[in-house]
C-alpha cells in the first residue's frame, strides 16, 4: 500500500512537472530542454532555507519565486532564439545550474546533497507521513491544473497558441509575442520551481545528480506520450509512464537479467517514442483542432 | 482516443497486481537494492556475485537455524529517485526487515530516511561519506569512513616525505568527502596543499587538469579517483611525461584500471579500506569465488558484500527474523566478529570501530599489498 | 615545467579537444543544414563509429587497424542512412518537435543497445601507450597528431564538396528551401542520403579518434554532444565554418579556463560563451545561414 502511496505521489509531483513544461511546449512552441534546472531552483532553495529554520510556507514560496526569476532572466536571452536553438540555450542553462549546485560547496555542500530536509507544515497542519503528503501533492497538483487550464483556455490561451503556430502573423494582427512568450515562460518555471519544492520536502535527501538532461528528457516524454498542447495530456503521460516503468519491477524476471533489462527498458522507451512520433505524434489524447500535422 | 488511455491504464494496473508476489512463507528474505543498470551498474554486478557466494555457502550449510536465505534484488538503476522506490518496493511488497542498500552515498543517503521511518534495518558495504549513518538508528555500515581513510592517506603522504601536493578528486560525493578528510589531516600534521582540482566524472580528456596538478613537478600528487577516469588520465599523464608519485584512494584500486591504463599505472600508490589477503578466511573467499566465477578477479567491495551477508545472518539467527531483532542483535552479533575484511564490531554510530586502512601499490601490472 | 610549454600544451590540448568538437559540430550542422533539425542522435553515431572498430578489429574478426577503420566507417555511414530510412524519412513533413523527439528516442535506443552488447564498463582498443613526442617542451602523441591531421583533411574535404561538387551545390539548394529545390529537379532524396552519409563519416570518424586517444563507453557520445551543440550555436546556425570555429573557441577556452578557475566549472565555460554570444550578437543565431 506505501508503494502504491509513494507512486501516487510521485505521480502528483510529475503531473505538475510536466503541466508545467506542457505550457511552454506544448501551447507555446517553446523546446525547453533545461526544465529540470527551474526543479533544481525550487528544491535546492526550498530546501536550505528549511534548512536555516525558514519556516515551510515562506521557504516554499520563495522556491517558487526564485525559479520564476530565473525563468525571467534566462529568458532574456534565449527566447529571442527559433525553435531547436533555443532549447540548446536553455539545456545549457540547465547545465551551469547543476554546475553551480555541484561546485559552490559552501551553499549547497556540493555532491555531498542535502540531507534530512523536513516534512512541511503549513498552517500548523504537519504533512509527515505518506497520506498525508498525498493530499499535499494532489492539492498542489489540481490547483496547477486549474490554474493552467484556466490560463490556456482564456484568450491568452490563444494568443500562446497562435504564437506557437505562426509567430508572423501573430505579431502582424498585434500581439507582442516576445513578452507572451516570456509570461509563458515565467510560468511554466513557477510551476516547476513548486513541483522541484514539493519533490525536495518529500524525498527529503536532494543532491546534484538528481537534476540532470535525463530527468528533462523524462518530462518531455510525460508531455508528448499524453498529448501537448492538451490539458490533461501530462497527467495521463505521468500516470501511464510512471506505472509502466514500475510494473516491471513485478514481473518477478530473474535479477540476472537486470543487466541485460535496464538497457532493453530503455530500448523499448526509445523505441516507444519513435514509433509514437511516426504513428501518432500527437500522444494518447489529441489536440482539439489539430487533425492534420502541419510543417513549420 | 479515450478508449486508448483506459486500455493502457487497465493494462499497467493488471500487470500490477496480477503478478504479484507468491512465494514460500519460510524462506528469510533479504532485501537487495542494487545497481543492476544505469551509470554504476558496473559495481552493483559484482556486489551481486560475491553475496550471491556467500548465500550460496550459508544455505549448502543448512541456512540460519534451518531456513533457506534468499535475497530480493531490486534495481536501483543507479539514480536516487529509483533507489528511493526499490526500498518502498521492498519494504512494503517484499516485507523484508532488512535490506542491503544501494552502492554510492548519495544514493544511500536518499534511501536511508525510508528505511528508518518504515524501521527496516538497512545496511551498507560500500558507503563511505561522514554521514552516512545519520539518517537514524536503523542504518548501518561496516566500512570505515572517508575520514579515516583520508587520515591514513595524509599520514602515508607524510610519511613518504612530501609535505607540499597538489591534490585532484572526483567531483562526487565520494570524493569531495576524501578530499576534505586528507586535506584536514595533511594540514594538521603540517602539509601544503598547493592546488585544490576538482575534476568532472566520465570525461575523456583530463589533459588541462593534470598539466595544472603538475605545473611545478611535485613529487607526488594525489588523485582521488575511480577506475575509468583514473584509467584516462594516468595514461594522459603518461603521454604528456608527467613523473610524479600518484597517491590514489580506495576506489581506483581495482584490477581493470590497471588492465585499462596499461604501463602507466605502474608504480601508483594508494590507501583503501584494508583488507589482509593472506589470512586463511580471504584466501577461502579468493578459491569459493574462482571456483564458482572462474577467475580470481574479486570486484572492488565484493569482499565486503561477502561479509555483510555473513554478519546479517548472524544477527538475524541472534535476534530472530525481525527489524526489531536484527537492529538490536547487530552490536552484539558484530562485537569481535572477523570477516574477510577484518575486524566489523560496530562502533556507537552504527560505523566500524576499527578501520584498518592498507596500502596499496600497483607492481608489474598487478595490485599488491604495499610492504614497506 | 616553465610556464611558456605549461601555456603552449595548454593551447595544443585545447585544440585538441576542439578538433573533435568541430568534427561533431560540422556533421550536426550538415543536417540541420539540409533538413532544419538538430539531431540527437549524432552522439549515437559517434559512439557507434568507435565500437564498429572495436568489433572490427577484435575476435573473430581480428582486422588490422588499416582494413578496419574503412569498414567500421562504412558500417557507419550505413548506420546513418538507415537512421533516416527508417525514422526521419517517415517524419519528412512532419514538425520539429516531432523530429526532435523521435531523434531523442532513437538517441536512447541506440545508446542502450550498445550497452546492452557490450555492457556499461569502458573498452580499450588495447593499444600500447606510449610517452608523446617531445618538441620544445610540448607532448604529442601518435593519435594526437592523427586528430590535427585528420580533421584538417575533413574540413577540406567537406568544404570541397560543399562549396565545389554539384552535390554540395544540391545540399545547399535543398537547405534554402525544400520546396523550391524539388521543384527544380534536384534528387532530394538522394540529396538527403549524401547528406546523412557525410555527417555519419564524420561522426565516425571524430568517435573513432576520440576512442583511439582516449577509451569507448556507450556515454562518450551523449558527453561530447552537448559540447558540438553549443559550438554550432557559437559559430551560427547551419554553418559549417561557424562549426569549426565554434568547436575550436569551445576547445581552447574550457581548456585555458581549467588553469584559472575551479577545473570543477570546466563544463560551464562553453556554455558561458555560448549565453554571452547570445546577449552580444543575438542575430548570429536567430536562424539566418551566412555560407
Amino acid at each position: 500500500m506505501d508503494l502504491l502511496l509513494h507512486l501516487s505521489i510521485v505521480i502528483a509531483i510529475y503531473s505538475i512537472f510536466a503541466l508545467s513544461l506542457n505550457i511552454e511546449v506544448g501551447y507555446t512552441g517553446l523546446f525547453n530542454f533545461g526544465h529540470v534546472a527551474f526543479f533544481a531552483i525550487g528544491a535546492y532553495t526550498s530546501a536550505l532555507l528549511t534548512l536555516q529554520g525558514v519556516p515551510f510556507s515562506l521557504s516554499m514560496i520563495a522556491g517558487i519565486g526564485f525559479a520564476g526569476a530565473a525563468g525571467f532572466l534566462i529568458g532574456i536571452p534565449s527566447l529571442k532564439l527559433q525553435g531547436d536553438y533555443f532549447g540548446i540555450a536553455t539545456l545549457g542553462f540547465a547545465e551551469i545550474v547543476r554546475m553551480i549546485l555541484q561546485n559552490q560547496v559552501a551553499w549547497t555542500k556540493g555532491p555531498m546533497g542535502l540531507p534530512g530536509i523536513t516534512r512541511p507544515e503549513l498552517f500548523s497542519w504537519r504533512f509527515d507521513t505518506l497520506p498525508e503528503y498525498l493530499v499535499l501533492a494532489l492539492g498542489a497538483a489540481i490547483l496547477t491544473f486549474l490554474v493552467i487550464g484556466f490560463l490556456t483556455l482564456s484568450p491568452f490561451g490563444r494568443v500562446l497558441k497562435a504564437i506557437r503556430d505562426d509567430e508572423t502573423a501573430a505579431a502582424i494582427l498585434g500581439k507582442n509575442a516576445f513578452a507572451c512568450k516570456m509570461k509563458s515562460f515565467v510560468i511554466g518555471s513557477l510551476f516547476a520551481g513548486l513541483a522541484g519544492v514539493l519533490w525536495a520536502h518529500y524525498i527529503t535527501f536532494i543532491s546534484p545528480g538528481d537534476f540532470t538532461l535525463t530527468e528533462t528528457i523524462l518530462v518531455l516524454l510525460i508531455v508528448v506520450l499524453g498529448g501537448k498542447g492538451t490539458l490533461l495530456g501530462p497527467v495521463v503521460g505521468a500516470v501511464v509512464l510512471i506505472f509502466f516503468q514500475e510494473s516491471l519491477r513485478f514481473l518477478r524476471l530473474p535479477p540476472e537479467w537486470s543487466s541485460i533489462l535496464g538497457p532493453l527498458q530503455q530500448m523499448v522507451f526509445g523505441l516507444i517514442l519513435v514509433l509514437l512520433m511516426i504513428f501518432r505524434p500527437e500522444g494518447l489524447i489529441r489536440e482539439k483542432g489539430k487533425e492534420k500535422i502541419d510543417r513549420d | 482516443m479515450k478508449k486508448l488511455v483506459v486500455i493502457a491504464s487497465v493494462v499497467s494496473l493488471l500487470v500490477w497486481f496480477s503478478v504479484a508476489p507468491v512465494r514460500a512463507a519460510e524462506d528469510i528474505k533479504i532485501g537487495a537494492a542494487f545497481a543492476l543498470s544505469g551509470s554504476i551498474a558496473v559495481y552493483g554486478e559484482g556486489f551481486k556475485k560475491c553475496v550471491d557466494l556467500a548465500v550460496e555457502e550459508i544455505n549448502a550449510k543448512g541456512g540460519i537455524k534451518g531456513k533457506k536465505i534468499e535475497i530480493v534484488y531490486e534495481d536501483n538503476k543507479s539514480n536516487p529517485k529509483d533507489c528511493v522506490t526499490a526500498v518502498r518496493k521492498l519494504i512494503t511488497v517484499d516485507k523484508v526487515p532488512v535490506i542491503f542498500g544501494p552502492a554510492g552515498s548519495s544514493n544511500f543517503m536518499a534511501a536511508a530516511p525510508v528505511a528508518q521511518e518504515s524501521k527496516v534495518v538497512m545496511l551498507s558495504a560500500q558507503g563511505t561519506a561522514e554521514k552516512l549513518t545519520q539518517a537514524g538508528k536503523y542504518i548501518f555500515r561496516i566500512i570505515p569512513s572517508n575520514s579515516k581513510q583520508g587520515q591514513r592517506l595524509a599520514k602515508m603522504a607524510f610519511d613518504m616525505g612530501y609535505r607540499k601536493l597538489p591534490v585532484m578528486y572526483i567531483n562526487n560525493d565520494w570524493g569531495l568527502d576524501l578530499k576534505d578528510g586528507f586535506v584536514t589531516s595533511f594540514k594538521k600534521m603540517g602539509g601544503v596543499v598547493t592546488d585544490i582540482i576538482p575534476f568532472d566524472e566520465k570525461k575523456t580528456d583530463y589533459r588541462t587538469e593534470l598539466l595544472r596538478a603538475n605545473r611545478g613537478n611535485p613529487k607526488a600528487i594525489v588523485n582521488l579517483t575511480y577506475i575509468n577516469e583514473g584509467a584516462v588520465q594516468f595514461k594522459q599523464a603518461y603521454e604528456m611525461g608527467v613523473k610524479t608519485q600518484w597517491l590514489c584512494g580506495s576506489a581506483a584500486r581495482a584490477p581493470k584500471m590497471v588492465e585499462l591504463a596499461g604501463k602507466a599505472a605502474e608504480g601508483i600508490m594508494g590507501t583503501y579500506p584494508s583488507v589482509v589477503q593472506d589470512t586463511k578466511a580471504y584466501q577461502a573467499f579468493k578459491a569459493a569465488y574462482k571456483k564458482k566465477y572462474g577467475d580470481d578477479k574479486i570486484p572492488i567491495f565484493g569482499d565486503y558484500n561477502y561479509d555483510l551477508v555473513y554478519l546479517t545472518a548472524r544477527a538475524i539467527e541472534k535476534g530472530g527474523y525481525t527489524a526489531e531483532g536484527i537492529r538490536k542483535a547487530m552490536p552484539a552479533a558484530s562485537k569481535g566478529y572477523k570477516g574477510v575484511t577484518g575486524d566489523k564490531t560496530f562502533d556507537k554510530d552504527r560505523g566500524m570501530q576499527k578501520a584498518d586502512i592498507g596500502i596499496w601499490i600497483v607492481k608489474n601490472g598487478k595490485i599488491e599489498d604495499y610492504k614497506k | 615545467m616553465d610556464s611558456l610549454p605549461y601555456y603552449l600544451q595548454t593551447v595544443l590540448n585545447g585544440v585538441l579537444a576542439g578538433c573533435i568538437y568541430a568534427l561533431f559540430a560540422m556533421g550536426l550542422t550538415l543536417i540541420y543544414g539540409v533538413l532544419n533539425f538538430v539531431n540527437f542522435a549524432h552522439g549515437e553515431l559517434i559512439m557507434w563509429g568507435a565500437y564498429f572498430l572495436f568489433l572490427a578489429i577484435s575476435e573473430p574478426f581480428a582486422l588490422p587497424l588499416y582494413a578496419a577503420i574503412p569498414v567500421a566507417l562504412v558500417i557507419t555511414a550505413l548506420l546513418g542512412a538507415a537512421m533516416d530510412f527508417a525514422v526521419f524519412r517517415p517524419l519528412r513533413q512532419a514538425n520539429r518537435l516531432t523530429l526532435l523527439i523521435a531523434a531523442i528516442g532513437l538517441s536512447f535506443f541506440l545508446r542502450n543497445a550498445a550497452q546492452l552488447f557490450w555492457g556499461a564498463e569502458v573498452q580499450t582498443y588495447g593499444f600500447e601507450i606510449r610517452q608523446g613526442y617531445q618538441w620544445f617542451g610540448l607532448y604529442l602523441t601518435p593519435q594526437q597528431l592523427a586528430i590535427i591531421v585528420i580533421s584538417v583533411i575533413c574540413i577540406i574535404g567537406v568544404y570541397l564538396l560543399f562549396f565545389k561538387s554539384r552535390m554540395g551545390k544540391s545540399m545547399r539548394a535543398l537547405a534554402d528551401n525544400l520546396d523550391l529545390a524539388r521543384i527544380s529537379g534536384i534528387h532530394t532524396e538522394r540529396t538527403i542520403l549524401s547528406a546523412w552519409v557525410i555527417s555519419s563519416l564524420l561522426a565516425g570518424v571524430g568517435g573513432i579518434l576520440l576512442a583511439l586517444d582516449t577509451n569507448l563507453n556507450p556515454e562518450m557520445g551523449v558527453t561530447n554532444l552537448i559540447k558540438a551543440f553549443a559550438a554550432t550555436l557559437i559559430g551560427g546556425v547551419g554553418n559549417i565554418w561557424g562549426a569549426l570555429a565554434g568547436g575550436i573557441i569551445i576547445g581552447l577556452a574550457e581548456n585555458i579556463a581549467v588553469l584559472f578557475i575551479s577545473p570543477g566549472y570546466k563544463d560551464a565555460v562553453a556554455f558561458v560563451i555560448m549565453v554571452l554570444i547570445l546577449l552580444v550578437r543575438p542575430y548570429v543565431v536567430i536562424g539566418e545561414r551566412r555560407d
